[in-house]
């Protein structure tokens, strides 16, 4: 289990806003950072089913202090969460707006009308029609500006400093299982781990692609906590500050990972996403450490198990 | 010092000193931003191009040494059209890129794998990118876009 977000009584929230820009583009303002965990794609593909319109329409406008708000950092397993669920927010405001203001201009009643793939119609006279984008300039000669802005500002529990207990010390919580199949060489002490599967429970997986993505670097690196990595530190100096002495995993060292998304919906989430960034990490290192433990009967409590400490604790039985 | 060297199909001649890199001259003197910069050391692959039809680290290459080479990085890699190579083609469709540092160096890694083995089998895919290290993606994707690209090459006829 892990609990995501910051919590704790801390005031973590996520802004964004969604806007029609120049013809058939939408703008999404928000400053998460996409380091490659995909929250941009996360936000797009949020906001194009809110508003019936394809992916391709949008854009997004990147973190830039002029230009966007507050999203928090991309860390602690949050934007998909929190940045999902401010797109959200945002592209249903905007809907609400359109809505509101095309059943003023149809003079229609919000039921009669409906919005698709960039156009707006009412369902009473079929020569009411316009674009989201013809709205907008509509409005913007009537000095208004069509746009939808949704916040996501969960409340969050202050641990009691005695006992460390809180109503919810977590914004959500994510659940991941991960089994492995290792072989120990008891001449060498190298482990290969050879297969791996994996179980997160994602909430909903606004892209299966991307949990697959997190689940399987996210093994890896699990798999170099375990194996590999480690930093020799002396009188404050690492003595290891490369790739060729701090080893990471590279593909002959990564298993094939076989994952199947459970979907075990959060009620905030946005379509009940929860985060899985590092709920996919860290069930690695513990599952190889059993599996060792189940091939050669041994336990170990140091990390990295290097083939140096196999061999010591062999021959020491 | 004055070299001359083709570089994805075009001749160019650059003056460079003796301590510049390979990787220097592609990234500052040409502006093609591919190919990266990750440990400027031989260790990680991310500035991995072809180099006389050789994968190299063009952070290990001096410039000088690029006298009279043919050197192919992944801007090369597009068709006369501007189209992506089935291998860029295929790293998007299967999902293999996540921050996308270490891909230029995998594509280049992969591209010439596949010259010598139409059809590769997972562990030789495996064995061929040993050199470049992902930190994000676990390999699994990286490794199935190029096998995806193989397949589709094959059946394309492709096998450029
Ligand atoms: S930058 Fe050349 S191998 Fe790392
Ligand atoms: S995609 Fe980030 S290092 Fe490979």
């Amino acid at each position: 289990m892990f609990g995501f977000g910051y919590g704790e009584g801390f005031p973590d929230h996520s802004i964004a806003s969604v806007e029609p820009a120049g013809e058939g583009r939408i703008l999404i303002r928000t400053s998460a950072a996409d380091v490659g965990q995909g929250v941009q794609t996360v936000a797009v593909q949020i906001a194009s089913e809110v508003l019936k319109l394809d992916p391709e329409h949008f854009e997004i406008v990147e973190g830039d202090t002029h230009t966007t708000q507050n999203a928090g950092s991309s860390s602690a397993t949050r934007q998909t969460y929190f940045t999902g669920h401010a797109v959200k927010e945002a592209a249903e405001d905007l809907l609400g707006n359109i809505y509101h203001y095309a059943s003023q201009e149809f003079t229609t009643n919000h039921p009669e009308m409906g919005t698709r793939d960039g156009r707006i119609f009412s369902h009473v006279n079929s020569d009411d029609e316009m674009t989201i984008w013809e709205l907008k300039d509509r409005l913007a000669n009537r000095g208004i500006e069509l746009k939808g802005r949704g916040t996501f500002f969960p409340r969050t529990y202050k641990p009691d400093p005695e006992t460390g207990q809180s109503e919810k010390v977590y914004v959500g919580y994510s659940y991941h299982t991960q089994v492995v199949e290792v072989v120990v060489d008891t001449v060498t002490g190298q482990v290969t781990v050879e297969k791996a599967y994996s179980a997160i429970d994602a909430g909903k997986a606004i892209n299966p692609a991307g949990v697959e993505g997190q689940v399987e670097g996210g093994t890896a690196q699990g798999l170099g906590m375990a194996l590999m990595e480690e930093q020799i530190i002396e009188e404050g100096r690492t003595l290891n500050p490369d790739m060729s002495r701090y080893l990471v995993p590279t593909a002959v060292d990564v298993p094939e990972v076989e994952t199947v998304i459970v979907e075990n919906e959060d009620t905030d989430g946005p379509f009940g996403a929860k985060g899985i960034g590092e709920p996919a990490m860290i069930a690695t290192a513990p599952a190889i450490i059993n599996a060792i433990y189940d091939a050669i009967g041994v336990r170990f409590y140091q990390l990295p198990v290097t083939p140096e400490k196999i061999k010591a604790a062999l021959e020491q039985n | 010092m004055k070299i001359t060297f083709t570089i994805n199909n075009e001749e160019r001649s650059l003056e460079v000193s003796s301590h510049q890199r390979l990787l220097d001259i592609i990234r500052k003197d040409l502006g093609l931003t591919a190919a990266k910069e990750g440990c400027g050391k031989g260790e990680c692959g991310a500035c991995t191009v072809l180099f006389n039809g050789e994968p190299v680290a063009s952070c290990l290459v001096l410039a000088p040494q690029a006298d009279g080479a043919e050197i192919l990085t992944v801007e090369g890699l597009l068709s006369r059209e501007g189209e992506l190579h089935p291998l860029q083609q295929a790293f998007l469709d299967a999902g293999a890129v996540q921050c996308g540092f270490c891909i230029p160096g995998s594509i280049m890694t992969g591209y010439r794998l596949l010259q010598d083995n139409p059809e590769p089998e997972r562990e030789e895919v495996c064995q061929a990118l040993a050199g470049n290290i992902c930190r994000c993606t676990g390999y699994q994707k990286i490794v199935d876009a190029i096998q995806l690209a193989a397949r589709r090459m094959q059946a394309g006829g492709d096998s450029s």
